[in-house]
């Protein structure tokens, strides 16, 4: 809770260059995909930059880490609930979840 | 804050300061006063319901009866589910969470009392949104190109109250695309659509703040585990509307927006479907049933060991049962779709899935029932609506595991066993719940008692009447009545049950009219109640009756679960309850220091700008439905300029911060005069 | 801000946690179930083979939705740094951030806004193609229109903080509040980005 705890500007740029970076990956990536076909693993490389990049920006520019407990597990909850309940939706509608590009 | 200081206090900005008449309950953010208007909008809303079922019972009384059209019959029923829902079961329970919570806890108001007033204004206008319909929605056979008309003929038919066939008529499930803009042409269901969006916000609104004064406001020593049974099953209301509610957000901006802006979402001739809607609206709808009948369990939960005078057996499973009953309940919606198509393997995992909530609820029921075991039983008219209510819930229950079983529900899907069904545990569970918190809470709400004989009159009479009305519905359904439907054949041999049905209906209406006469007798000539006429175990019947409006003037320090019992009453070495001799004094005291605060209390402001806001909120959405129109447009920008206004006022207003603006010594001053 | 009046009279058992943060949070949570609807909603039609029109996966100018969200990315970056000059008392750099905060929204509106014209005018896609169309513009549609609150939001406390003395924390609507909801607009995105963007493609 105490703001010692809070990063610095300093630090926040090199968060963000690191977003920027992955964010490039992610794009570089739509485009080899499109000349190696990749399938699957292009979907799990792609989501996995994603969580990654979620991961960051909650973490440290929405400072849950540094928050109670109790706010990392309201927001866990919700996430986990829609991503269970929708995924249930969409099996049961017969969709495959992701083609793999 | 020292801009603030230094404004002048005639700016528009200044607080409202009318402690009484029309103006302090339009600017009130006190949570008493917001549930007690949640309560009065509520049962307004509950006769008018109850006016349409007895409508649509009229027409049923006979076989081939032509009282109503079959417009009329439709947009009856549709109206009549829709309003008991959303706008009586729920508006009453948030009255009851309303006015209680921050009793039950040991706190002064719920977190954000600004908030709390929006929920409430945007609720009110949801409902006139909703029912405006009446005067302005219409309602005309489509004509689409397969010919399907549907079953409103030219002129309404043979039958009257045709005029009543301009208001929504698919449904309080909305089923695609049946309420689609092909199949529903007029405005009828926008007014549906739209209505229910707006009173979803409310809802939601209040889960915020109902969560976040759980978490944060309770008194010292109120652990979680300390907190009332009601408490506890508000927390877990608030956290089903939380997640559930967006769901139906979404999915009613879809239908909106088919209706009103082309998309295709739902239209099967360019590739939507249908079954998405279902999908989405049960993940809504089954939270939602627990919505209904958490609170109500919650007030049960509360009433039984009070008249029982024993402590609730196995308080900590009755509050885990109810979190997981909400739990699982976000996990079975498609058991409302059995007869949808779905695949053998959903159908076969939901109907287990719906299975284990019995479980639960099973524990649930059977701990009330050991509440209730060797107690020292006070059959008093709440005491007998929450009995009421564990038979008849449990009857409810167990006709619901019927339809866990796909086979079966296939054979009962769409008959009277549903509707019986879901009006034992709506019905019987519910709304015998909310009555037996009505009779409970009255005197803390008056100061007065209820008349007990009334009481029993009201009780007796609505319980023959619940089963005269919906007992036969199980038995009208296997044999083969359909739902939804406003005529069937003499021949069918169905006719004695529903003149029965009709019967019961009435004197249902018959024992809502006893309870009105005897709220409004008892509230003027009630005998007095004094502060715990129960002898109440929750720190509610700490506080004076009525309840002042700071609540405590010393919030209490709670030290275990039914705190207020245990400062009364000591233990035998049989574990009996033996009356502290200084009870009495501290009653006293309390009774007395609760109406004389010896330290100053600040409360919240009145303010103006929840009403504000919520008015701009119907007037962008009636600007939706007549959006090609030019006025329509500048509904929608109006309504949004007063919605930033009022966002700005809010932002802007005094806040009068205690520590910085007053002196405590004027503080006390002030309330004296002001709020006592 | 009697919200907080009240919580400071009763000394009680809290989470610590101040009422509106908290609130926030709350409400945050409960957004993924409204934006994983609308998320449902796309890949149940974008999987959808056979109907007519043309579906958003054929005609993604991947190039150009890098940048606009490359550009709101960032503007997580200076919303943060906003929140940090004003917990070091430093006015106008948080006032300064908060504006190019304001400004890097409302070009990825303005990304939005000359995407959906693309798609409409070259494409022909509109709301009415097809279902796969309607979930895209109404995905990404109400995405853009958290996008603008937040955008209102923080001009409205740039406004407001010039007659309350200064951005603070103690006020009712106040720049934590809004920055954490801007932070969530950003991670929808991330998502949206990669799940609609990146690896939806038209169905075989």
């Amino acid at each position: 809770m105490s703001t010692t705890d809070h990063p610095t500007p300093a630090q926040y740029w090199k968060i963000a260059v690191v977003l920027a970076v992955l964010t490039a990956v992610e794009v570089a990536l739509f485009y080899i995909n499109r000349e190696l076909e990749l399938g699957a693993l292009n979907a799990v490389l792609l989501i996995t930059l994603a969580i990654l990049k979620f991961v960051i920006v909650v973490g440290w520019y929405m400072h849950l880490r540094f928050e109670k407990g109790l706010l990392s597990r309201f927001f866990t909850a919700g996430f986990a609930l829609a991503c269970g309940c929708y995924l249930v939706v969409l099996a049961t509608l017969g969709v495959v979840v992701i083609r793999g590009g | 804050m020292t801009a603030t200081a230094e404004r002048p206090a005639t700016t528009i900005f200044r607080r409202p300061r009318s402690t009484t008449g029309l103006w302090s309950w339009l600017t009130t953010v006190d949570h008493k006063r917001i549930g007690i208007l949640y309560g009065y909008a509520a049962f307004f809303f509950f006769v008018i319901g109850g006016i349409e079922a007895l409508l649509l019972r009229i027409q049923l009384a006979q076989a081939n009866a032509e009282f109503l059209t079959a417009g009329a019959y439709n947009a009856l029923f549709t109206m009549h589910g829709t309003t008991m829902v959303f706008l009586f079961i729920m508006p009453a329970s948030a009255a009851f969470m309303n006015y209680l919570l921050p009793l039950l806890i040991g706190a002064r108001d719920v977190a954000f009392p600004r908030l709390n007033a929006l929920s409430w204004w945007i609720f009110l206008f949801g409902g006139i949104f909703l029912y405006s319909t009446f005067i302005f929605g219409t309602s005309v056979p489509p004509v689409s190109p397969d010919g399907i008309t549907g079953n409103l003929a030219p002129g309404g038919g043979p039958g009257s109250f045709n005029w009543l066939a301009d208001s929504p008529d698919g449904g309080w499930f909305c089923y695609q695309p049946n309420c689609g803009p092909l199949y529903s042409p007029g405005t009828a269901m926008d007014y549906w659509a739209l209505g229910i969006q707006i009173l979803g916000l409310a809802s939601l609104v209040s889960a915020i703040n109902f969560i976040v004064t759980v978490f944060n406001m309770r008194a010292r020593g109120m652990r979680l585990l300390r907190m009332p049974v009601f408490a506890w099953m508000t927390t877990v209301v608030a956290f089903l509307l939380l997640f559930s509610l967006p769901i139906i957000a979404v999915a009613l901006f879809m239908v909106a927006f088919d209706r009103q802006f082309g998309t295709v979402f739902f239209a099967a001739t360019s590739g939507g479907d249908p079954i998405l809607w279902q999908h989405l609206f049960w993940l809504f709808g089954h939270p939602e049933v627990y919505i209904l009948i958490l609170p109500a369990m919650g007030i049960v939960s509360e009433v039984l060991p009070v008249f029982s005078r024993k402590p609730l057996f196995g308080y900590s499973a009755v509050v885990f049962a109810g979190a997981a009953i909400a739990f699982l309940g976000f996990g079975v919606w498609a058991h409302h779709m059995f007869a949808s198509g779905i695949t053998p393997v959903a159908q076969a995992a939901f109907a287990l899935a719906t299975m284990t909530i019995a479980i639960p609820t099973g524990i649930k029921i059977f701990n009330w029932m050991g509440t209730l075991w060797g107690g020292r039983l006070r059959l008093s008219t709440p005491m007998l609506f929450a009995i009421g209510f564990l038979a008849m819930f449990t009857i409810g229950g167990l006709s619901g595991v019927t339809h866990a079983v796909v086979p079966s529900d296939w054979q009962q899907t769409d008959t009277y066993y549903i509707v019986a069904h879901f009006h034992y545990v709506l019905f019987g569970g519910a709304v015998f719940g909310l009555f037996a918190g009505m009779y409970y809470w009255f005197p803390k709400l008056t100061g007065r008692l209820m008349s007990d004989r009334l009481g029993k009159v009201h009780f007796w009479l609505q319980f023959i009447g619940f089963n005269l009305t919906f007992a036969p519905m199980h038995w009208l359904g296997l044999q083969g009545m359909v739902r939804r439907t406003w005529k069937y054949a003499p021949e069918t041999g169905l006719e004695p049950w529903n003149l029965a049905v009709t019967v019961g209906a009435f004197i249902i209406a018959t024992s809502i009219a006893v309870f009105m006469f005897n709220w409004y007798r008892s509230k003027r000539r009630g005998a007095l109640a004094g502060m715990d006429p129960w002898d109440a175990r929750t720190v509610e019947w700490m506080t004076p009756s009525p309840t002042p409006e700071h609540n405590f003037s010393e919030p209490p320090v709670v030290t275990r679960l039914d705190h207020f019992w245990h400062l009364k009453y000591d233990e035998d070495e049989e574990g009996r309850p033996v009356r502290r001799p200084e009870a009495d004094e501290m009653l006293a005291h309390l009774e007395d220091v609760g109406r004389h605060p010896t330290t100053p209390i600040h409360l919240p402001n009145p303010s103006y700008f929840p009403l504000v806001m919520a008015v701009g909120i119907p007037l962008v959405f009636y600007g939706i439905i007549y959006h090609t129109s030019a006025w329509g447009k500048a509904l929608i920008v109006v309504g949004a300029l007063i919605m930033l206004a009022a966002l700005i006022g809010w932002g802007m207003e005094p806040l009068e911060e205690p520590h910085e603006a007053h002196e405590p010594e004027q503080e006390g001053v002030e309330e004296e005069s002001g709020h006592v | 801000m009697s919200e907080l009046a009240t919580a400071a009279h009763l000394e009680g058992e809290t989470t610590g946690v101040e009422n509106r943060k908290l609130g926030m949070w709350v409400f945050l949570s409960s957004e993924f179930l409204f934006f994983g609807a609308l998320i449902t909603n796309y890949l149940l039609y974008s999987n959808r083979a056979g109907f007519s029109g043309v579906y958003p996966a054929e005609i993604y100018d991947i190039p150009f939705t890098s940048v606009s969200s490359f550009v709101l990315l960032m503007s997580s970056l200076t919303m943060v740094l906003a929140h940090n000059a004003l917990s070091r008392h430093d006015q106008n750099g948080a006032r300064t951030w908060l504006f190019a905060t304001a400004a890097l929204g409302s070009v990825f509106l303005g990304g939005q806004v000359f995407e959906f014209t693309e798609f409409v005018v070259n494409y022909d896609m509109r709301l009415s193609s097809n279902p796969a169309a309607s979930a895209f513009f109404v995905l990404t549609g109400f995405h853009g229109t958290h996008v603008a609150i937040g955008v209102i939001m923080l001009l409205s406390l740039r406004g407001m903080s010039r007659r309350r003395g200064g951005l603070s924390d103690s006020h009712g609507m106040n720049l934590e509040l809004v920055g954490l909801y801007w932070h969530f607009v950003d991670i929808i995105w991330i998502v949206i980005f990669t799940v609609v963007y990146l690896l939806s493609a038209p169905p075989a």
